[in-house]
């Protein structure tokens, strides 16, 4: 372990505003503590309901937290009030959320560059930049689409590289390819982590697919049910470069799936 | 990074209905239903007379006359030559619908009235909810008052504007206004509740100010809104610049209504309301092509109608 995690989850809880009439709603999330170092991979995996989103926007600083803090770089700042948070801390958190969330007014090339637009940082450079990244998930030639024209996959690929484009330090990805066929879902994860080895970013990613997880992560966190706490905790030692179609066949990936699975209730 | 051979590219930008057939199928269809509608016309301009129904050939070849006069007069214009009285010197003179050429000039205040107020009304009530969408107690303080101002009968009002602003096109104009207000608001008010927070939350995270997000999310998601709006109110912009001249004016299409129907001319109050119809028509057709422009990013409404069902 670094002497210093790069971001720090410390006993936080949340549970969201009572409704009239009924009573106290339970936690959803209660005393997670964990910790991401520069650079890990990190794959959370949880039951659905579990808060694994919820979880993230925190991190984000969408949402507030009831209690705990989240310290970045060994900063924290106040989360229970809604008015100082700060969405994606300054830029310096991207997240990839589980809907594409393109702006359906805007081409593919126009989303992909709206983050360094709205930044004020568009210029030649950056802009190069974003045309590699869209000829390396396979959008060349989309570039002029609207969303409505693009299929699931490519959506979800716009929407990956809109956040690698500004090269955030830490990357969030809530469950991003839940939604897709398995054979794009295969190509998706091995653009990603192509990706990642270039790059080597802090990337916390949610999933509910344990193979997913092992496939991927450095590090796999296993969330217990509502109020969600770390249930368990797995170094992924299969060496990189993977390779995720064969990865099942890894001596490894047996056992981790099983302990995992026996965790994940 | 090596560069992959797009995938998929057979299910993207699919979806476009092809407009060959179906198109000339539908132009047809319209051609006979305009073809029944004139035929009831005729039936019933021949069964009742033309006293009380204006024949179609009447309305068509006053029309004509009209439309040529007004040619030739421009013509003369243009020309600098001495032909014939120039426009301008027709509006001055009294108007007399039989003597001809006159309708585009009537038409053409009428058209000016709803334009302008069109304008004056829209535009800020599109703008206000924009304003207003960081002061949610503020559009709720002014909310009853404006589902009353969107309520009242505002034809009603026509009298008292021409008590206030005479009987020129301002009255006219302060009504069509009035009128187009209320109903762009609560479009555009619409548009921008019907935000999705998920989009803003998006563009906060990648580093967009509060201004950012109003320009490339709340005012993008609103236009199909406010087109809406305008899309209701246009035809009442119309409506309302020739109610106002039902009233009291002296020029402009509902006075050429008013006119024919004090004169028993039957033909020439049909000939004013073609005018109205073809005005609307017009109207309806702008709309409908800045909004294709601006709203060029959504799917075609047949892939979106599929989608829903």
């Amino acid at each position: 372990m670094a002497a210093q995690p790069l971001l720090e989850v410390r006993d936080l809880g949340k549970r969201f505003a009572a409704r009239a009439g009924r009573d106290a709603p339970a936690w959803v999330i209660q005393g997670l503590s964990f910790s991401v170092n520069d650079g890990e991979f990190l794959t959370i995996i949880g039951p659905s309901g579990s808060g694994k989103t919820t979880l993230l926007n925190m991190i984000a600083q969408i949402d507030t937290a009831s209690s705990g803090t989240v310290r970045f770089q060994s900063q924290s700042a106040p989360l229970n009030d809604p008015k100082s948070l700060n969405p994606g801390l300054s830029c310096q958190i991207g997240y990839v959320t589980q809907e594409d969330n393109l702006l359906p007014w805007r081409t593919t090339l126009q989303n992909v560059l709206f983050p360094l637009r709205v930044q004020g940082r568009l210029n030649d450079k950056t802009r190069a930049h974003a045309e590699t990244l869209i000829r390396a998930v396979g959008l060349a030639g989309f570039e002029s689409h609207f969303p409505h024209e693009l299929s699931g996959g490519m959506r979800k690929r716009a929407s990956l590289i809109r956040t690698l484009v500004y090269d955030p330090p830490v990357i969030l990805m809530d469950e991003p390819f839940g939604a897709l066929d398995a054979q794009t879902r295969a190509q998706l994860q091995e653009d990603l982590l192509r990706l990642w080895e270039l790059g080597r970013k802090t990337i916390i990613f949610v999933t509910h697919d344990i193979a997913e997880a092992i496939a991927l992560g450095d590090r796999t966190l296993v969330l217990s049910r509502a109020p969600a706490r770390v249930a368990g905790e797995h170094a992924i030692t299969i060496p990189r470069p993977r390779d995720i179609r064969g990865i099942m066949g890894h001596p490894e990936f047996g056992t981790l799936y099983q302990s995992i699975r026996a965790q994940v209730q | 990074m090596p560069a992959r051979k797009p995938i998929e590219s057979s299910d993207a930008a699919e979806l476009r209905p092809a407009p060959g057939r179906s198109a000339l199928r539908s132009r047809i269809d319209r051609l006979l239903v305009l073809v029944v509608l004139l035929a009831i016309w005729v039936a019933l301009s021949a069964t009742l007379g033309s006293y009380w129904v204006g024949s179609p050939w009447g309305v068509v070849t006053r029309l004509g006359i009209d439309l040529w006069s007004s040619v030739w007069h421009a013509l003369g214009f243009l020309a600098g030559t001495g032909w014939t009285e120039s426009p301008l010197g027709l509006t001055t003179r009294p108007t007399n619908l039989a003597s001809g050429g006159e309708i585009l000039i009537h038409a053409s205040y009428t058209l000016f009235e709803a334009v302008a107020g069109f304008l004056i009304g829209a535009i800020p009530a599109a703008a206000l909810p924009f304003l207003l969408r960081r002061l949610p107690i503020v559009t709720a303080i002014i909310d009853p008052f404006m589902v009353g101002g969107y309520g009242a009968p505002k034809l009603a009002l026509a009298p008292l504007f021409i008590l206030w602003f005479g009987i020129g096109i301002e009255s006219k104009i302060a009504l069509v206004a009035i009128t187009v207000f209320f109903i762009v608001y609560f479009s555009a008010l619409a548009g921008i509740r019907a935000l999705d927070a998920k989009l803003v939350q998006m563009a906060q995270v990648a580093g967009a100010s509060e201004r950012a997000v109003a320009r490339h999310i709340v005012f993008p998601g609103a236009v199909p809104y406010i087109f809406t709006g305008f899309r209701i109110a246009m035809p009442y912009s119309i409506g309302g610049a020739v109610i106002a001249e039902l009233i009291s004016a002296n020029r402009g299409l509902g006075y050429l209504i008013q006119l024919g129907a004090m004169n028993f001319d039957t033909t020439g109050v049909f000939v004013a309301l073609v005018a109205v119809t073809c005005i609307v028509f017009v109207g309806n057709w702008s709309v409908d092509v800045v909004e294709r422009w601006l709203l060029r990013w959504r799917p075609p409404a047949d892939a979106k109608a599929e989608l829903a069902s």
